[in-house]
């Protein structure tokens, strides 16, 4: 097995996917970044770890704006309406577990699918690699998608809380 | 009819349930496999059970098996609704007694699609 099993095109199409299913209803919302990374205010990350020959973990992270309307998107909230910390997070965790467990399904002899954990930063992977990094724009904002190639026992999250 | 939502992320419940209560369907919600095994053991009727796979404490796939061991709930409609994709999950659930399958991520018309061919959409749907 090799740390680049996972192409770019294909996370690309798994992300488009899952927000044109879940949370806007066509394919073209999700799409690459255009120009300089800009600094993400209040960070939110969600990740779930891929167990098995081939191990890892897909990571998403935007800023807490852009989750909450992606919470609101999903569970077709107003605009206006608050999101509370929770909803926020176990939406952005379900999002990213859909395409965690959407890119297990491309690996070969695929194992088994951690749960999502959601935090504010970026949890700590020793001696892992980063196999593809994906900067998008949702309605404008940026939304990052990484995929990571870890040893299995490297696999221990912290920062998490669900 | 009344269906049984079972899936750790509540976000994932109010989907399901909402695209569930559109075709007509009652629904009750569990976190987790024993709990909805709970709803079942305390004499909640119920017709159709929607089950994620990975779930803490109780997962899907141990739900469904549970429940095929029970006569008394042979007539309950099993659906897994989950992100497992591969082949040999998808064999490994029906052949523990799921009837139906759905990917996630779906659309609530592929939810009314797999009703369908189950014989299970009780109402049009509502706006």
């Amino acid at each position: 097995m090799t740390v680049t099993s996972v192409d770019h095109d294909q996370v690309h199409a798994i992300a488009q996917e899952v927000f044109a299913a879940m949370v806007d209803g066509d394919l073209g919302q999700l799409l690459p970044w255009e120009g300089e990374l800009p600094e993400l205010p209040e960070p939110v990350v969600a990740w779930v770890d891929l167990h098995g020959e081939w191990s890892g973990r897909a990571v998403l992270v935007t800023g807490h704006t852009t989750a909450e309307d992606l919470a609101r998107a999903l569970l077709g909230l107003p605009d206006d309406d608050e999101v509370s910390r929770e909803d926020l997070e176990d939406a952005f965790g379900e999002i990213a577990n859909v395409v965690g467990g959407n890119l297990k399904s491309l690996l070969p002899n695929p194992g088994t699918l951690g749960l999502p954990q959601v935090g504010t930063q970026v949890p700590t992977l020793g001696g892992a690699i980063r196999v593809q990094h994906l900067p998008l724009s949702w309605r404008g904002r940026l939304l990052v998608v990484d995929v990571w190639f870890a040893a299995p026992d490297s696999l221990t999250t912290t920062g998490g809380n669900r | 009819m009344r269906a049984l939502v079972i899936d750790d992320s509540r976000t994932m419940r109010r989907i399901v349930s909402g695209a569930l209560e559109k075709l007509g369907f009652e629904t009750i919600q569990a976190e987790h496999g024993r709990a909805a095994l709970d709803h079942l053991e305390a004499g909640e009727r119920v017709d159709l059970c929607c089950i994620d796979w990975n779930m803490p404490v109780m997962d899907g796939l141990t739900f469904v098996t549970e429940v095929r061991a029970n006569p008394a709930w042979r007539a309950i409609t099993l659906m897994m609704v989950t992100t497992e994709s591969e082949h040999g999950q998808i064999v490994r659930a029906l052949a523990a007694g799921a009837h139906e399958y759905l990917i996630k991520p779906f659309t609530p018309d592929a939810i009314r699609d797999k009703l369908d061919l189950l014989g299970l959409v009780a109402l049009e749907e509502t706006a």
